[in-house]
């Protein structure tokens, strides 16, 4: 009997059925900053659990890199502390940290040393003949951002990051620049050697699964998309609120400040989610497409009437009592850094004309919560009387974050009795309570997304220039004011009394989240 | 992490509105005796989630506790209303019992509320419980029928129950041999089959699947996928030989989708240690010959390995969970419709 021709094969057909997403392309990953915070806190761990979890492939290698002095087995054991302090899951399986420390090396070098790059260049050869990464290299860089040019350069001039036999791409941590100028100066270094789909620009917030879950919230589910807009929503509420200070970080918030470190990045991505429109599908460029049509549709900023600023002075927070931002560590006693910042702004496209987005965040404020809180317009008409309905307050739909991640739905319903009496009752649902399991790290995700090639979760170009443009009218309009009469708000209040001023007068309030 | 556990009510009725009032009751707290009040008006105070209605059949006391244990569980990953049949065809008189309770369980300051009902019942209404089932479920949630062990699948009351439910998950690693198997498919593939069917031991078989496609995911291993000519399977020799079975006959349907018959070679080792042992797949072809292994090691690891030719690639060692009975229903709740797959899998094990 005749044989039959050998079919031919166009996709793996073994991973029918299987939810876990496709395993990346064997790849070195590079770490420069391998002897940091970030790698040890966040980055080694989610490399582990990721590897735990078989999301890696087979001769997956990381390549550290810093000018710490460090041999590679102290590299290594660097390395396991950290995944022994940090991971996620616990205990550690030594057999599986074995297995992936097998694919750790070390190179020491300063950032900007050219020969130090070719020691790398020779590393990663090693590592496609040895472990058949075959070209496919992640650049992750977990530096301080003065020192992202110099790297993407030095790895440009070095040839390392060359198009040619297999995939590169690059993580840039934020900030990502500090104001629109640096931050194209910025995007043009990174394009002299990678292009834009190379990129990767991390916001871990987008790595959340409960940021994820607004989007499912909004476009997995028919019944909110149809009130989503002018014609029902009042107002729309966005809060990062943190009751921490500045840590030990005074060095870099004072050159940053809320603006920088949580307006430009997390409080516009949630804003963009918060009212973008639905993307056809869910792959990178259709979902950035959408949320960068948001940036570029907000109107003009006044900033003299539209946004306030404050630092924290000495107060109580959760019972303890706290400095000042000018007493912390790192911070100038005459410091004008805003730890404050709220937003008025509006959206100028069919679906959001003259409905108000008020955006806060700040430090030391009474609690921790971030939230998107949509609140609806009242009911045309209610047909009680005034007495029922006295107490009655507009529906509000509540996506929140952090902490308690879910929604509420603020409702109006009967209260039991003879006569007719309304009050407002919250629907709570619990993201927790339906799903009650540990959630990825958003490093985790993220780092998979990467090397899978898909960059639906990490910022572009256009958004992230569209978000510092924004940040720069803000600057210059504070810049033409005269200096604030800083510190003006405690510890532990919800900001300064010109933020409810901000709201007030539109006849509107600050929710306490 | 904290754990708390508070039962609401447990009172014993025989009558399905006695039964449905004492839900609504312990579903929104509406106690007027102060029992459990403070729990009770937790569950009253906020919307409750709950994912879908959970009918489990056990045969005896024993059992009954052991499935109550896992059904608390897993309320925590998934809150449900729980119905628990336990029928006992004995010659007893006609008896007819049921226990509505609810829980409240906190874990990580999140809360979690659910409500079981136990039906007991002897003689001709162990046969009928379907009927008393009904009125109970929650409306509009999907019905999942657990069956622990064999289920009995000349009993009416089986497939009373098939037809109310969504989904009916078995663990065919409880006994089944290859005739259980064919009555399964059987079920599955009933003309009027409105209930899919789920199997823990099809879900105890992930990782292998999910490592076995990662091989072929490798650059330049798809090409090999073509020219399987093999597959080795060593389980152990305690006689339960079901998941080895279905693992061979999901790599056997998938190629058979391309045309390729997979020629499956079963080995028992020489321990008693439970399931799939080690996973060969062979393939041949201009590539020259290759061997990707799969073996699991002790601790809940699996080790992988490839070889071509003479050459060994790298090896790795991933997870391989040993998962609880209430995380593999938990696997089994969040799956939807049909999975052809697994029925594939079970066809091609029996041929």
């Amino acid at each position: 009997m005749a044989q039959a021709a050998t079919p031919t094969i166009t996709q793996n057909i073994l991973r029918d059925g299987l939810i876990l997403p496709r395993t990346p392309d064997p790849a070195a990953m590079v770490i420069f900053g391998a002897s940091g915070d970030l790698t040890a806190r966040k980055l080694m761990p989610a490399l582990y659990n990721l590897a735990l979890n078989r999301y890696l492939p087979s001769g997956f290698s990381v390549i550290g890199v810093a000018d710490t002095a460090l041999t590679e087995d102290e590299f290594r054991a660097h390395m396991e502390q950290a995944v022994q302090k940090f991971s996620r899951s616990q205990p550690v399986d030594r057999a599986v940290w074995q297995s992936l420390a097998e694919g750790i090396s070390y190179v020491r070098m300063p950032f900007d040393d050219a020969a130090g790059y070719g020691r790398l260049a020779a590393e990663l050869d090693r590592l496609d003949r040895e472990r058949g990464t075959n070209g496919n290299r992640v650049f992750y860089l977990a530096t301080a951002p003065q020192f992202f040019s110099v790297i993407i350069d030095r790895l440009g001039a070095a040839g390392i990051a060359k198009a040619g036999e297999g995939w590169k791409r690059v993580v840039i941590e934020k900030p990502f620049g500090n104001d629109l100028k640096s931050a194209q100066a910025l995007n043009q270094a990174i394009h002299a050697v990678f292009a834009e789909p190379q990129i990767y620009r991390i916001d871990h917030y987008l790595g959340k699964e409960t940021v994820q879950n607004v989007l499912v919230f909004r476009f997995a589910n028919g019944i909110f998309e149809p009130i989503w807009n002018r014609r029902y929503v009042d107002h729309v509420q966005i809060t990062v609120a943190e009751d921490i200070g500045i840590e030990r970080r005074g060095k870099y918030y004072e050159s940053s400040g809320a603006l920088r470190d949580i307006f430009q990045n997390h409080l516009m991505q949630l804003l963009s989610i918060a009212a973008m429109e639905a993307p056809p599908n869910f792959d990178a460029d259709s979902v950035r497409d959408e949320k960068v049509k948001v940036l570029k549709s907000i109107h003009p900023i006044d900033v003299a009437n539209d946004v306030v600023r404050g630092q924290y002075g000495p107060g109580w927070v959760g019972g303890q009592q706290v400095p000042g931002y000018r007493q912390e560590v790192n911070v100038s006693p005459a410091s004008t850094t805003e730890t404050f910042v709220a937003v008025r702004l509006k959206i100028d496209n069919w679906r959001w004309a003259d409905t108000p987005f008020y955006l806060r965040t700040g430090k030391r404020l009474p609690s921790r919560a971030s939230e998107i809180a949509i609140q609806f317009k009242n009911p045309p008409h209610l047909p009680f009387a005034k007495t029922a309905v006295q107490e009655l307050t507009p529906n509000v739909l509540v996506m929140r974050i952090q902490p308690h991640e879910g929604a509420s739905l603020k409702i109006a319903a009967k209260i039991p009795g003879p006569v007719m009496r309304l009050r407002t009752v919250n629907m709570d649902f619990f993201y927790g309570s339906s799903f009650m399991v540990e959630s990825p790290d958003a490093y985790e995700r993220l780092v998979l997304d990467c090397m899978l090639g898909d960059a639906t979760l990490f910022a572009r170009e256009d958004e992230v220039e569209r978000a510092w443009g924004l940040v720069d009218r803000i600057e210059a309009g504070w810049a033409s004011q005269p200096p604030p009469a800083f510190p003006n708000y405690a510890a532990g209040t919800w900001g300064p009394p010109e933020v409810d001023a901000l709201i007030e007068r539109d006849g509107r309030r600050w929710r306490r989240p | 992490m904290s754990t708390d556990h508070t039962e609401l009510s447990a009172r014993t009725f025989v009558d399905v509105h006695d039964i449905q009032e004492e839900l609504d009751q312990v579903r929104w707290g509406l106690h007027a005796d102060g029992e459990g009040s403070e729990a009770a008006q937790h569950a009253a105070a906020e919307a409750r989630a709950s994912v879908c209605n959970l009918i489990a059949v056990v045969s005896n006391e024993p059992e009954l506790g052991e499935v109550m244990s896992v059904l608390d569980r897993l309320s925590v990953t998934n809150p449900s209303r729980t119905l628990i049949l336990l029928a006992q065809h004995t010659r007893e008189a006609d008896k007819l019992e049921a226990e509505v309770s609810a829980q409240e369980r906190t874990e990580s300051g999140h809360r979690v509320s659910t409500e079981r009902v136990i039906l007991h019942a002897h003689g001709e209404p162990a046969r009928h419980l379907a009927s008393l089932a009904t009125p109970l479920l929650i409306p509009d949630l999907p019905v999942i029928l657990w069956w622990p062990g064999r289920p009995q699948f000349d009993n009416p009351l089986f497939d009373d129950l098939c037809e109310l439910a969504d989904r009916l998950v078995v663990d065919t690693d409880e006994g089944f041999d290859d005739s259980d198997l064919a009555r399964l498919l059987e079920v599955a593939r009933r003309n009027k089959a409105q209930a899919s069917i789920g199997d823990l031991n099809w879900a105890r078989l992930i990782a292998w699947r999910h490592v076995a496609a990662q091989f072929f995911d490798m650059p330049g291993m798809l090409a090999r996928l073509a020219h399987i000519h093999g597959v080795s399977i060593f389980h152990g020799s305690d006689g339960q030989t079901a998941q080895a079975r279905l693992l061979g006959g999901w790599i056997r349907s998938r190629m058979a989708r391309v045309g390729i018959d997979v020629p499956l070679e079963f080995r028992p080792e020489d321990s008693l240690e439970h399931g799939v042992h080690r996973f060969l797949i062979y393939t041949g072809g201009d590539e020259g010959p290759a061997r990707f292994s799969m073996s699991r090691l002790r601790g809940g690891r699996l080790s992988t390995q490839i070889r071509l030719g003479e050459q060994e690639l790298a090896e790795r060692t991933v997870r391989l969970e040993s998962r609880a009975t209430e995380e593999l229903l938990g696997i089994e709740l969040t799956l939807p419709g049909h999975d052809v797959l697994f029925e594939e899998a079970l066809a091609a094990a029996l041929r």
